[in-house]
C-alpha cells in the first residue's frame, strides 16, 4: 500500500477528533470582517489613488503654481488636468471591475490572476503617475527657464564666465537627484508593502504555473 | 443580510464544519492559527454565499473556499511561522527515533505532508477526501495530466522522508 492510503485511511477514520462548533459560535464568526489580502489590497489602492489625487491639489495650491500662472501657462496646464483626470476615471473603473472579479469560488490559479491583475492596475496607474511627473518636471523646468528673466540673467552671467556647459549640466544633475529621490522612496515603499502582502501569492502562482511547464 | 439565508448558511457550515477543520489542521500548527484561519474561511464561504447555487453540493463549493482561501486569501500571522520552524526541528528528531509501527509511520507521515508547500498540500488534502484528477484538477485550476503528475511527484517526496 502506497503511504498516502496508508494517511487516507486514517484521515477518514474518525471525525470526532475535530472540534464541534456550536451554531451561535458560527453565526458569531459570520459576524466578524475579514482580514484577507484582497481587503488590504483594496485599502492600499484607494490610499494610492488618493495620494496622487491629494498630490494635485497640493501642489495647485504652492507659491510654485502660482509662478506657473503668472507664467500663462493656462493653454497647457487645463488639458493636462483634463486628461489626468480622465486616466484617474479610466484607471479606478478598471481597478473596480478587476476588484470584483476576484471570486474566492473561482479555481485557485484564476483566483490568483484576478487578484494579480488587479494590483497591476494600481501599479500601472502610478507608474503613469511617475512617468507624467518626469515628463512634467522636465517641461516644466524648460518653460519656467525660458520664462523667467532671473533665470536668463544667470544664464547671462554664466555664458560671460564661459560656464554654459557647466550651468547646464548642474541643472540637469540636479533635476535627476530630486526625481531619483522621489522615485526611490515611492519604489521602496511599494517593495515592502507588496513585498509583504503578496509573496506567499506570488510563490504558489509560480508553484502553480510551474506545473504547466 | 436576509434573516433566512443566515440561517440557512450557519446550519449548513454547522453540518459540514469538518471539511473546513481538516483544511485547517493541514495548513496551520497550533490551535491559535487554526481558530483564526476558520474565522477567515467562515467569512469567506459568507461572503460567497449568496452567489452559490443548488446545483453544485455544498461541500464540494466549500473544498474550493476553504483550499482558496488558505491558499490565497489568509493572511498569516507571525505565530504559526514560529510554530513552523519548531516543527521542523521536531520531525527531524522523530525520525531518527523512527520505527515500524503503523501509528509511528502515521505521525512521520503527517508531519511530512505538513511540510509540502502549499500547493503540494491543497493537492494532498483533495486526495486524502477522495476527490478524482478531474475535480482536483478544476479546484486548482491545472489541467488533468499535470495534477496526476504532480501528483506522484508527491508519493515520491513522501516515500523518499518515510525510508531515507
Amino acid at each position: 500500500m502506497d503511504e498516502l492510503d496508508l494517511l487516507k485511511k486514517d484521515w477518514n477514520k474518525d471525525d470526532s477528533t475535530y472540534p464541534k462548533l456550536s451554531y451561535n459560535e458560527i453565526y458569531k464568526m459570520i459576524l466578524k470582517k475579514s482580514s484577507s489580502i484582497v481587503k488590504w489590497i483594496f485599502i492600499i489602492s484607494l490610499l494610492e489613488f488618493g495620494f496622487w489625487l491629494a498630490l494635485s491639489f497640493l501642489l495647485k495650491g504652492t507659491a510654485y503654481s502660482s509662478k506657473m500662472e503668472s507664467l500663462n501657462m493656462n493653454h497647457i496646464l487645463i488639458p493636462i488636468t483634463v486628461i489626468s483626470y480622465a486616466v484617474l476615471i479610466y484607471f479606478f473603473y478598471l481597478f473596480y471591475k478587476n476588484y470584483r472579479n476576484i471570486s474566492a469560488t473561482d479555481s485557485s490559479k484564476k483566483l490568483m490572476e484576478n487578484i494579480i491583475k488587479t494590483r497591476k492596475t494600481v501599479k500601472y496607474y502610478v507608474i503613469f503617475n511617475l512617468a507624467s511627473l518626469v515628463v512634467g518636471a522636465c517641461i516644466g523646468a524648460f518653460y519656467g527657464f525660458s520664462h523667467n528673466p532671473e533665470f536668463s540673467d544667470k544664464l547671462q552671467l554664466a555664458s560671460a564666465n564661459g560656464e554654459v556647459f557647466k550651468f547646464y549640466a548642474l541643472l540637469f544633475i540636479v533635476t535627476i537627484i530630486i526625481l531619483a529621490i522621489v522615485i526611490g522612496v515611492l519604489l521602496l515603499f511599494y517593495w515592502l508593502i507588496y513585498g509583504i502582502l503578496l509573496k506567499r501569492l506570488n510563490q504558489n502562482y509560480k508553484e502553480l504555473k510551474k506545473l504547466e511547464v | 443580510m436576509n434573516k433566512e439565508l443566515e440561517h440557512n448558511f450557519v446550519k449548513l457550515l454547522e453540518q459540514h464544519q469538518n471539511i473546513v477543520h481538516k483544511v485547517c489542521r493541514l495548513y496551520t500548527n497550533n490551535q491559535d492559527a487554526h481558530n483564526d484561519l476558520f474565522q477567515e474561511i467562515t467569512i469567506q464561504l459568507w461572503k460567497a454565499y449568496p452567489k452559490f447555487r443548488g446545483d453544485a453540493k455544498f461541500s464540494t463549493w466549500m473544498y474550493r473556499v476553504g483550499l482558496n482561501t488558505a491558499i490565497t486569501l489568509y493572511r498569516k500571522s507571525k505565530r504559526s511561522i514560529n510554530t513552523q520552524n519548531f516543527e521542523g526541528v521536531e520531525f527531524k528528531i522523530k525520525a531518527e527515533v523512527y520505527d515500524d509501527t503503523e501509528e509511528q509511520q502515521l505521525k512521520i507521515l503527517y508531519k511530512a505532508v505538513h511540510q509540502l508547500n502549499d500547493i503540494e498540500k491543497a493537492l494532498v488534502f483533495l486526495y486524502l477526501e477522495d476527490k478524482d484528477y478531474r475535480e482536483i484538477s478544476e479546484t486548482l485550476g491545472i489541467s488533468e495530466v499535470n495534477a496526476r503528475v504532480k501528483m506522484n511527484r508527491i508519493k515520491t517526496k513522501l516515500r523518499t522522508i518515510l525510508n531515507p
